[in-house]
């Protein structure tokens, strides 16, 4: 059977469970540089509406700089979220082994006969099992693509930094086309970041799953598992929708740059509505976000009610 | 001499005598506390609402798109009001969109505290709970100071939209070094946001720590008792 590329590593068994791990560390340290970035384009921009009648030319130097810049800030901190969610996928394995620890002692002596099949509970539908079941193919995808897409988002918001600096100095044509090419590529770049954000839930997710169901299955007793709730399916589809929308407005700034730049009419028409649905996509893709979260709370209390039952009961 | 308080569930509560964390001690679970409760049943109304005005802001770029690309001079104050509408609608979608963020990272935390606790009331032992970290009051000052940075922002920016009364070149130009000035407040709002959401995550990663630790003691006082 091919092997999962895991980018997370279980921490090793015997690791001190009360150590604290360094992501929230660095991620909160990356998290004021982004804040700090933002900040100063921030100043300048508000600053540069100043020079709108007096010099037109500078003011649109600094709105292209500043906008690098921006988004750079707002990369930072997303890429600072990342780290910190990494540190709670740890959390949640160094938990799973001391739950397991402490079930073998806290649940009451005797076998109970096992029941499969599916059940209702108070956090939804889901299916019993005598061993853990497979893991979702959602799950093993989103295990595998986070790093990918933080990587790309990163490159990509490089580069479109690199293109504001550029127009930042030029006029005319050569503006409107690095403008063009620094807008789409940030913009592309933020949303791969989300979408790796977005992942890393599902990954959360995934943990859940497995270590929930390596947890009962590790001291005998029936694996109840959720079956995926309509919450994650929105997730998931929101996610793909907003995925769309960043690579389509790419694609629409592209050709701004390379067809348009020369033909300012149109270049205004179409950057009047690009630069709202780039947004609206970012918002999608939040949007997902939310419903991620939503779904990790209700996977939580689901668990939380599992093991008091296992610990109340032993069955 | 042990001190005894009275909670908002009006179970006594016991400080708790740690060296690596502060802790109440009670008999029975904590369950959620105020915030936590409010952001559970916040968390959908602030999605839903950030969902309706991403599509009205996008219905009013395609709408100011169109009168851009008609490239009539006397539409020129319709579209820089159009401008400043379209932004306001869509960043009450982003605070929106952002609090539900932080809302549902409450209710994460809400689930950790109620449940951690359900657990250690089965377990028949005292009942630990993590008082509220740095990072959590952080998370929730963060979040009032971001969605301030946005939301008077938006307010703004249909004021200017109101205030554009013609189509004169010096209200064009002050309509125009509006949206600059309000747009990088805004972007510091959004980022202040972004770095709530990480402080409430950082708080997430405390509490799996907190109750890593818990839970092996809980069951080591068994194993000796």
């Amino acid at each position: 059977m091919a092997r999962t590329i895991q980018w997370i590593s279980r921490p090793e068994p015997g690791t001190d469970h009360r150590a604290p791990t360094r992501h929230v560390q660095a991620g909160l340290g990356l998290v004021g540089i982004g804040v700090a970035a933002v900040l100063i384009a921030a100043v300048a921009g508000y600053g540069g509406a100043d020079q709108i009648a007096a010099d037109p030319a500078a003011a649109g130097s600094t709105r292209a700089w500043t906008f690098g810049l921006t988004v750079t800030g707002f990369a930072t901190i997303k890429t600072a979220i990342a780290i910190i969610l990494v540190g709670i996928v740890l959390g949640l394995w160094r938990r799973v082994d001391g739950v397991k620890h402490a079930l073998r002692v806290l649940k009451p002596a005797g076998r109970t006969p096992t029941t499969t099949g599916p059940f209702e509970s108070a956090f939804g539908s889901g299916t019993a099992t005598a061993s853990p079941p497979r893991p979702l193919a959602i799950h093993t995808m989103a295990k595998v693509l986070w790093l990918p897409m933080l990587v790309m988002g990163g490159m990509a918001v490089a580069a479109g930094l690199t293109a504001a600096i550029v127009a930042s100095g030029a006029t005319g044509d050569a503006l409107r086309q690095a403008s063009a090419w620094s807008q789409g590529l940030t913009f592309l770049g933020e949303t791969f970041l989300l979408s790796g954000i977005s992942l890393l839930l599902g990954t959360i997710l995934a943990g859940l799953r497995e270590g929930g169901a390596e947890v009962q299955a590790d001291v005998g007793v029936t694996v109840r598992t959720l079956d995926m709730p309509a919450s994650a399916k929105a997730f998931i589809a929101l996610m793909a929708v907003g995925m769309m929308i960043g690579i389509a407005q790419f694609a629409l700034y592209v050709n701004l740059a390379t067809n348009l730049a020369a033909d300012p009419a149109a270049f205004s028409a179409w950057a009047a509505w690009l630069g709202p649905f780039r947004e609206a996509g970012l918002g999608i893709l939040l949007s997902g976000i939310v419903l991620a979260l939503y779904t990790i709370s209700r996977v939580l209390g689901f668990q939380f009610s599992r093991i008091r039952d296992i610990v109340a009961t032993g069955a | 001499m042990t001190t005894l308080t009275m909670n908002e569930f009006d179970l006594p509560v016991r400080p708790g005598h740690r060296d690596d964390y502060l802790v109440d001690v009670t008999d029975h679970s904590l369950g959620r506390n105020l915030p936590q409760r409010v952001a559970a049943r916040l968390w959908a109304p602030m999605l839903a609402m950030a969902l309706m005005a991403f599509l009205a802001a996008v219905v009013l770029a395609a709408v100011r798109a169109g009168l851009v690309s008609d490239a009539d001079p006397a539409d020129a104050a319709t579209i820089a009001r159009l401008g400043h509408i379209t932004a306001g609608v869509m960043f009450i979608g982003f605070a929106s969109v952002f609090s539900a963020i932080t809302f549902a990272i409450a209710r994460i935390l809400g689930e950790f505290r109620s449940g951690g606790g359900l657990i250690q009331e089965a377990a028949g032992v005292e009942v630990e709970t993590l008082r509220m970290p740095a990072t959590a009051k952080a998370m929730i000052a963060g979040m009032m100071l971001a969605m301030m940075l946005i939301l008077v922002p938006v307010a703004l920016h249909f004021v200017a939209a109101g205030s554009v009364v013609g189509s004169a070149e010096v209200d064009l130009l002050r309509a125009e070094q509006w949206f600059d000035r309000l747009e990088a407040v805004r972007r510091v709002g959004v980022s202040v946001y972004l770095a709530s959401i990480a402080l409430g995550l950082a708080t997430v990663v405390r509490v799996l720590r907190f109750q890593t630790v818990r839970i092996r003691e809980v069951a080591g006082s068994r194993s000796v008792g």
